[in-house]
């Protein structure tokens, strides 16, 4: 989780209040009913311990001869109140619960078709785990903070009021004394909290810095330890977990701390009625019955005043990760898509970059005047240095981010005219990071074209030579695989991401070649099958195989951010630049 | 979660004195409702003031010490709770440290991750809940019982429909509902699954135009788990009013009973209201109790899994002093080494024999699967062999203590791996007393001058947690340059120049050179030109030695040798290194 956890504290408290409102407009209707059943239920229920009373005040008068028909017409009363109370109580709930878990569900479902709206640039630039932080746990924290506040708050409020009210009906006196005791209350137990919340936000930093440094301890295992140096790792660990602990001691305390101050103070307030009351019956000033009734109703004092005071601090959390959400919820999307949109019917894989001109932070240009004109069927080859920006090129030309200046033409139309979904459905892909999802190997394999057969996935497969990888797994092409699945091994994960390009057969590819980590037979299949793929179709690789640069029709060399060279591998080696020199260094023998 | 109290012993007097401090406020609690009855029956019946008095000033002594005895249990639950999660994490941080590779593979790093942090979140939580909500339930059940029968013996049976009231319907409401929970859970988990293959899955879902059918997948989950959350609120929420109608009932029976018992004994009238008190106290204690039922079984699960980590025998013990005589040069040998994983049939390592001298470079190549990466993990015991010896510098790696076997050895990994901290601490990081030259040193040989020195801040530059600011290539050179610093005897590259371009590939192993002069080298290649000039060469595959030589024998000599050759050459190539070979 981290540092951004809901303990924090909301940096523009009008905006995440604002957005907070807007979002919950739908549900105005359902939760105002919430709020008047949640105050009906508190009023039926606020009735009893006075009808007690005055079944003891009756009992008393009466005594010895107890009218019991006036004293059971009061409880029967009391019955029917609690039950009241019981109803509209569950029926409030109900309410509450349907609106959150669908409120939940909404905004679930916005932070996901957000992910899918926002450019990706944005995630280039923020971690994952923050923003699936903000899906699961922020939207937690929002919509359980406001479902109980919306009935802890009008319960309380109603039952604070109420109690206050019928006191006052009962002793002035009395009442005023116990009423003495709501505000002190209130305000030390909101100073504990907010001490409370200090130490809590501190016991969330803290854990946050400690998970890191496990995290990065136990992926650093093996270094640890063959440099002797776990002795200094504990040191630092225990270092940062005292700090924890002390942390949690102080939130802890703190936290618990408003109970037991509250139930003082009440207690406080309840020994002065039983003293004073006392007094006042002997007086003749009141009746027994009463004073029953109002001690009864002292200690339904407590409970309102802790929840009203620890409002704050839910309001806060609920603030806070209102922020998070909406900030995220607001974000700027990606420019809509033009309208009317060009379109190519029949791709010929005409593709031209016109001068083009891009940075990712619009200071440092990572391309610079890229003009390039590739035939259709051209097999092309991008080498050149880490950070001469080949994979910008395959970033531009599948719109995932924009040229600042300078246009990309597919058979002479600016596919900045056209939507990103027919852009992107021009190109296959096969990337480096082999990304699956989980599901079973078909439906990974058909990703890119939902309506395809399983004798074309099977087809796409054999092309792919994944076929007998696929075979060989327990339930063939239904079992369930997924991203961090072991049951197949990385090269066979890259032979299956070629396979599902195959299937989607799109007219162009785009290609980012791993560097490393598969073994020998499977490299020899994996060239084999990717041959196999950009057979006759344009398509852009990012070259890190021998093979690919030898059979490329062209090959473009790169180096910041421009085209040095360009032409066929025995031209260029001929040639005997920068390509030359590039070439001998990485693939040549001695 | 019994098994892990053991963590509490060191506190043992603090949670006496909290033991001691909760029942002095229960016991304080419970005695108001007594007076508060005895105001009514001996004060306010009979008009007697004083005695009103009195009452009230006891009264008032029993708060201010319920408010002393509650203070000090707040903050010691809070203490011992905090220092008892203390205790565990650092218990648990110690026994990975020493786990081998075994011992992290039976886990997997990101369980062991959760283990350290989540689950003990979970225990410290529940910990603390018995510390202070627990504590107090059980007494207050029990004093209450006795206060309550000892005011009013004859309406006793009110308890019982209270407490029957209260576990029956919590008991119900739980049997539904908790089933349901797991669902829950699985529900949840498969909509943070979608979410984060939306993110990891990115450029993937868009290059395929895929986002209507992740909305619709996604659309789904959400859809059920909204319906179950509803099912699961549904019921729920019974509780509260049904608690309520328990409570008020009993309240009202209480009146009742006490109203008509007041013909018998006038006491009743204070007594009744005192019992009712006690009554709700016993009740809410039950009412406790049920909840820790409710999360006992989830912290459970955690304190298991805590537990299992903690009783982990680890598989590697290391002798507090190094025996026997070292050969006057560094050496690695294996005799006859093989190696399974516990309760496994399939031996990874079969019958390994060799021997690489200092000066020397031994490199091992073999398809992926076929335990090269296994076989140089044997030497600094990561993995220890199971039967065979593997020795270094003539002595069995058995024989030594750790710090000597470790000190002789500078491992790279396979993935770059860097700690929060600075350029120069990661450098030294092997070599703590190292000078700022040696750290210049081990840099230049490792080809990292040139972008450390773009980095802000130079040597000094910050790296930040598992080295995120850096490239896998950056982290990778570091590493190695890390290796360096320290001196070793033994360099063993687990396929650490993959991430490298081939042309600092080459640079660095000739820089490396005059380092390793009178070192050992063990290397681990994907590539048969990282090895081609390598003094012995040792062909795996499926855990078998099936060739040993130099690059020029094997071509001779090892069909499997040739064929990993042949697939990384054209077939040009292939035949002129053939034809070198055999002349």
């Amino acid at each position: 989780m981290g540092p951004q956890n809901s303990y924090g504290k909301a940096k523009n408290k009008k905006f995440a209040w604002k957005e907070f409102r807007r979002s919950i407009k739908p549900y105005a209707w359902p939760i105002v009913l919430s709020i008047l059943l949640a105050v009906g239920s508190a009023m039926s229920g606020l009735f009893i311990p006075k009808l007690l009373g005055d079944m003891t005040n009756v009992a008393v008068e009466t005594y010895p001869e107890i009218d019991w028909g006036i004293i059971s017409s009061k409880a029967i009363t009391v019955i029917i109140l609690f039950c009241v109370a019981a109803a509209l109580n569950y029926a409030q709930g109900f309410i509450l619960a349907i609106v959150s878990a669908n409120y939940t569900k909404d905004l679930r479902t916005k932070v996901l078709e957000k992910i899918g709206h926002l450019p990706i640039a944005y995630f280039d630039k923020h971690k994952y785990g923050d923003t699936l932080s903000r899906m699961m746990n922020d939207i937690d924290v929002l919509t359980t903070s406001m479902s109980q506040e919306i009935a802890d708050i009008s319960l309380s409020i109603t039952t604070l009021i109420g109690v206050m009210v019928l006191m006052l009906t009962i002793s002035v006196p009395l009442s005023l004394i116990s009423f003495v005791v709501v505000p002190i209350s209130v305000l030390v137990v909101g100073k504990i909290a907010g001490f409370a919340q200090k130490y809590f936000r501190e016991q969330q930093a803290t854990l946050g810095i400690l998970n890191s440094k496990i995290e990065e301890d136990y992926a650093g295992h093996i270094i640890i330890k063959s440099n002797s140096y776990e002795g200094a790792a504990l040191e630092s660990f225990a270092e940062t977990n005292q700090k924890l602990t002390r942390a949690a001691t102080l939130a802890q305390v703190f936290s618990s701390l408003s109970f037991p101050m509250t139930h003082i103070f009440t207690n406080l307030g309840y020994i002065a009625i039983c003293v004073l009351g006392g007094m006042f019956v002997i007086e003749g000033n009141i009746s027994i019955g009463s004073i029953q009734a109002f001690i009864q109703y002292v200690s339904r004092f407590n409970r309102p005043i802790t929840e009203v005071a620890s409002t704050v601090s839910t309001v806060q959390a609920l603030l806070a990760a209102s922020e998070r959400i909406f900030e995220f919820l607001t974000e700027p999307e990606e420019e809509p898509d033009p309208e009317p949109a060009l379109m190519i019917q029949r791709v010929k894989g005409e593709v031209e970059f016109h001068d083009v001109c891009f940075s990712y932070d619009g200071k440092t240009p990572i391309i610079r005047n890229f003009s390039v004109k590739v035939a259709p069927g051209t097999n092309v080859a991008i080498v050149g240095p880490t950070g001469a920006g080949k994979t910008t090129i395959i970033n531009l030309l599948m719109r995932f981010y924009e040229p600042d200046s300078g246009y990309i033409t597919v058979d002479g139309v600016p596919i900045r005219e056209m939507k990103r979904s027919d852009v992107r459905g021009m190109f296959g892909m096969v990337l480096q990071d082999t990304w699956l999802f989980s599901g079973t190997v078909e439906e990974n394999l058909k990703y890119g074209r939902p309506d395809a057969t399983l004798a074309e996935i099977k087809r796409a497969a054999e092309t792919s030579n994944v076929e007998h990888v696929v075979e060989a797994l327990p339930k063939g092409y239904k079992t369930e695989i997924s991203e961090d699945s072991d049951n197949i091994s990385a090269g066979e994960k890259q032979l299956l991401t070629i396979a599902r390009a195959m299937v989607a057969n799109p007219p162009m590819m785009i290609l980012d070649e791993a560097t490393s980590n598969v073994d020998t037979r499977t490299e020899h299949l994996i060239q084999d099958s990717l041959e196999n793929l950009t057979e006759g179709r344009t398509s852009f690789a990012i070259a890190h195989r021998l093979s690919t640069i030898r059979n490329a029709d062209l090959i473009l060399v790169m180096k910041d951010g421009k085209i040095v060279e360009q032409g066929n591998h025995r031209k260029l080696l001929a040639a005997g630049g920068f390509y030359a020199e590039l070439y001998n260094s990485q693939f040549a023998e001695n | 979660m019994f098994k892990l109290t053991r963590f509490l012993k060191p506190y043992w007097w603090q949670v006496g004195l909290l033991l001691v401090a909760t029942g002095g406020q229960v016991y304080a609690t419970l005695q108001l409702p007594a007076l508060m009855a005895d105001i009514i029956n001996n004060g306010i019946v009979p008009g007697d003031m004083g005695r009103i008095w009195q009452d009230g000033g006891w009264m008032l002594l029993l708060v201010l010490v319920s408010a002393v005895a509650s203070f000090a249990s707040s903050y010691l639950s809070a203490r011992v709770g905090a220092y008892f999660s203390r205790d565990l994490r650092v218990a648990i941080f110690a026994k990975v440290l020493q786990f081998n590779m075994v011992d992290m593979k039976k886990y997997s790093t990101a369980s062991l991750i959760t283990r350290t942090t989540n689950d003990v979140n979970q225990v410290q939580m529940i910990i603390t809940l018995i510390l202070t909500m627990m504590l107090r339930a059980p007494l207050f059940c029990i004093l209450g019982l006795v206060m309550a029968i000892q005011t009013a013996p004859e309406m006793s049976w009110i308890i019982v429909v209270g407490i029957t009231g209260v576990v029956v319907s919590s008991a119900v409401i739980l049997s539904i509902v908790g089933p349901k929970f797991k669902i829950f859970q699985g529900l949840i988990d498969r909509v943070t699954l979608i979410t984060r293959e939306n993110l990891t899955g990115l450029r993937v879902i868009r290059a395929f135009n895929n986002d209507e059918l992740e909305r619709k997948k996604f659309g789904k989950t959400n859809e059920q788990l909204t319906k179950l959350l509803i099912f699961i609120d549904r019921i729920l929420e019974l509780q509260n009013p049904l608690i309520n109608i328990i409570f008020n009932g009993t309240s009202l029976l209480c009146s009742w009973v006490g109203l008509s018992l007041l013909k018998q004994d006038f006491a009743y009238l204070g007594n009744m209201t005192a019992f009712s008190e006690y009554v709700t106290f016993v009740m809410m204690s039950f009412l406790m109790l049920s909840m820790l039922f409710v999360m006992l079984p989830r912290a459970n699960v955690s304190a298991g899994r805590i537990n299992e980590l903690l009783k982990t025998k680890e598989s590697v013990k290391w002798r507090s002093e190094t025996k026997g005589v070292p050969e006057k040069r560094p050496s690695v040998e294996f005799k006859k080494v093989d190696f399974s994983y516990p309760d496994a049939s399939e031996k990874v390592l079969d019958d390994i024999s060799f021997r690489a001298e200092a000066g020397q470079t031994t490199a091992f190549i073999g398809s992926t699967g076929s335990g090269k990466s296994t076989l140089i993990n044997l030497v600094p015991r990561f993995y220890e062999a199971t039967s065979g010896e593997v020795l270094v510098d003539g002595i069995n790696v058995k024989d030594f203590s750790k710090d000597d076997l470790m000190q002789k050895i500078g491992l790279v990994p396979q993935h770059g791996v860097l700690f929060a901290g600075t350029v120069r601490s990661n450098i030294a990081f092997g070599a703590p007393n190292a000078s700022d030259e040696d750290v210049k040193h081990a840099a230049e040989i490792a080809q990292a001058t040139n972008f450390i020195g773009k980095m802000q801040g130079g040597y000094n530059a910050h790296i930040s947690q598992g080295g995120t600011n850096v490239s896998g290539g950056q982290k990778q050179r570091l590493s190695i340059a890390r290796a360096i610093c320290k001196k070793p005897d033994i360099f063993i590259f687990d396929d650490s120049f993959s991430a490298l371009d081939m042309k600092t590939d080459r640079k660095l192993r000739e820089a490396l050179k005059p380092v390793t002069a009178d070192a050992v080298v063990l290397i681990v290649a994907q590539r048969v030109n990282t090895i081609r000039d390598a003094d012995q060469i040792v062909v795996l595959d499926k855990g078998k030695m099936v060739g040993c030589g130099t690059h020029r024998e094997l071509l001779r000599d090892s069909e499997v040798y040739r064929s990993i050759v042949q697939s990384q050459l054209s077939d040009a190539e292939y035949r002129k290194e053939l034809h070198g070979a055999t002349k």
